[in-house]
């Protein structure tokens, strides 16, 4: 994992990381996202997209609302269906931003094709 | 020519008998299943009445069911299960953004969440959790997987995972492959009897906290206190409810931390071991150079170098709850092509159409979580096996109307 390798042109909306995935030359297949969610050595934001503001807000409320839930009775069932909701809003957000990286691997996709151009090039440093 | 009403027959070995109305007068027909590679042939006289040629595999689905906790690998399964079918796996056009349910050419995949009694509110005000039988409506799932493995659609209610409500439901109509995922596909004995094959997904509790870490860590509002919560007050529902599934599941994938580094608990290096219930229809467990015997083997060595921590496979016949298993286990990681097709080269009754396929299918979603070890190496060969099972089931009814009309 020694090259770090960014997109430069890439709009901002798009984590360079999602962009990126690409096979090294060298005869040695590297599989990129195990290895990126491995701690890779990827300078750049390697989380993916965000999560939606809508769902991102849920998962916050949620959070503290089980926390209060909790604090006042843990052992009642309430306390379990707030976590139970955290853990359900979590999982939503979770879908959300994979929806988002397919978005982006679209890019991905058109840049198999259209190596040359601008916004598919990319710089070893 | 094709006229396939609704079928009530259950059995997947009976032939394929249907009503049709015909001008007023109804007439039983006895219709002869094809499948897709059937000799071409028009239609024939037979006893003086009209056959039919129809193509009941569509009509009536091989139902696979997939249990396992939020957040545990289900969809990543289900995309490698399309794949190895062919084609993309999506959401139906033109419906609910929210839907839950995905569809391919031969697959549709539902999950059960949909049939939550109990929306978010009502769950909240009852104090239950979605774990909880009491918050899921086993009746409705039972009637709808029931019609759509007799061939009829149905409208299935949506849960709204981002509003935590039920919303209009969508139609389902039957597929090659009708796959019901979620929390409780065992749980009922009426719809477990309508599996014809199960897998259930048991994550390890340090590997369900690590991975639910690099879910949600960068989340705002979560910590590692919040995940740790979570997992801990969905805990004594979870065991109470979805772990007893693992009993009736034909394979089990068990994914627990590594034995190649001590005292690792950080989640990143895998042991899994994949669980394989003996004399299933249609269901041949794989095996590692010796059917039957117990073998312990490390591929790296002098012909294939491993970077650390290595490779390390298992294989043998055990028991789990009572039943007789094949237990194959990869603890370790691959990290070059030349490591996965020697693994794969070593290994027999993959099911596969041709010397390579599972390396070829690990490739191809490289991206996909798990990739690069023993999580992804057992879906796809799952994959593989219910692509198998499926053309067993096909071929079989295909041949057992044949039979019954040389009589």
């Amino acid at each position: 994992m020694a090259s770090t390798v960014a997109s430069l042109s890439t709009p901002a909306t798009f984590a360079a990381a999602d962009v990126l995935p690409r096979r090294k030359a060298g005869g040695r297949v590297w599989f990129p996202l195990a290895a990126r969610r491995c701690g890779g050595g990827f300078a750049v934001r390697s989380t993916g997209p965000a999560t939606p503001p809508g769902i991102s807000d849920k998962v916050s409320e949620s959070i503290k609302k089980a926390e209060e839930t909790c604090a006042e009775e843990n052992v009642s069932g309430e306390c379990a269906a707030a976590w139970d909701e955290v853990e359900e809003l979590s999982a939503a957000a979770s879908h959300a931003r994979d929806k988002l990286k397919e978005d982006g691997d679209a890019l991905e996709n058109y840049c198999k094709d259209n190596a040359g151009t601008d916004e598919c090039r990319t710089y070893d440093n | 020519m094709a006229i396939c009403s609704a079928h009530t027959t259950t059995s997947l070995h009976s032939p394929c008998t249907t009503t049709v109305s015909n001008s007023g007068f109804r007439q039983k027909h006895v219709i002869f299943f094809t499948s897709s590679n059937r000799r071409s042939g028009g239609g024939r006289r037979h006893g003086g009445t009209r056959t039919f040629h129809v193509s009941c595999s569509v009509d009536k689905p091989v139902v696979i069911g997939l249990a396992a906790d939020s957040g545990c690998g289900k969809s990543t399964f289900m995309r490698r299960l399309t794949s190895v079918f062919g084609g993309a796996a999506e959401p139906p056009k033109g419906g609910n953004p929210d839907s839950n349910t995905l569809i391919s050419d031969t697959t549709t995949v539902i999950c059960l969440d949909d049939y939550h009694s109990l929306d978010r509110t009502g769950r909240k005000e009852k104090g239950v959790t979605a774990l909880d039988p009491r918050a899921n409506n086993f009746d409705l799932m039972y009637e709808q997987v029931k019609a759509i493995k007799e061939g009829q659609a149905v409208e299935k209610p949506i849960y709204n995972h981002v509003t935590g409500l039920l919303d209009p439901p969508e139609l389902i109509t039957p597929p090659k492959i009708f796959v019901i995922e979620g929390l409780h596909p065992m749980f009922d004995e009426r719809v477990r009897d309508l599996l014809d094959f199960s897998i259930y997904l048991d994550i390890s509790d340090e590997v369900k906290f690590a991975w639910k870490i690099q879910r949600d860590m960068a989340e705002r509002g979560h910590s590692l206190e919040s995940i740790k919560a979570s997992i801990e007050a969905r805990k004594p529902d979870f065991d109470a409810y979805i772990d007893p599934q693992k009993q009736y599941a034909d394979a089990v994938i068990e994914v627990l931390p590594t034995q190649l580094i001590p005292d690792d608990n950080e989640g990143k290096v895998l042991r899994v071991k994949l669980i394989m219930k003996e004399g299933v229809k249609h269901f041949n467990p794989v095996y590692l150079f010796d059917e039957g015997s117990s073998i312990t083997w490390v591929p790296c060595g002098r012909k294939l170098t491993c970077s650390y921590p290595g490779i390390k496979f298992a294989y043998g016949p055990d028991t789990y709850f009572g039943n007789e298993v094949s237990v194959l286990e990869m603890d370790g990681q691959f990290d070059r092509l030349d490591e996965l097709i020697y693994v794969e080269s070593h290994l027999s009754n993959l099911s596969t159409k041709f010397y390579g396929e599972v390396t070829q299918q690990m490739l191809k979603h490289a991206d996909f979580p798990g990739s690069n070890n023993g999580t992804g190496l057992f879906q796809t060969m799952i994959g593989l096996k219910i692509r198998d099972l499926y053309e067993q089931i096909v071929a079989e009814r295909a041949g057992v109307p044949a039979e019954a009309a040389k009589v």
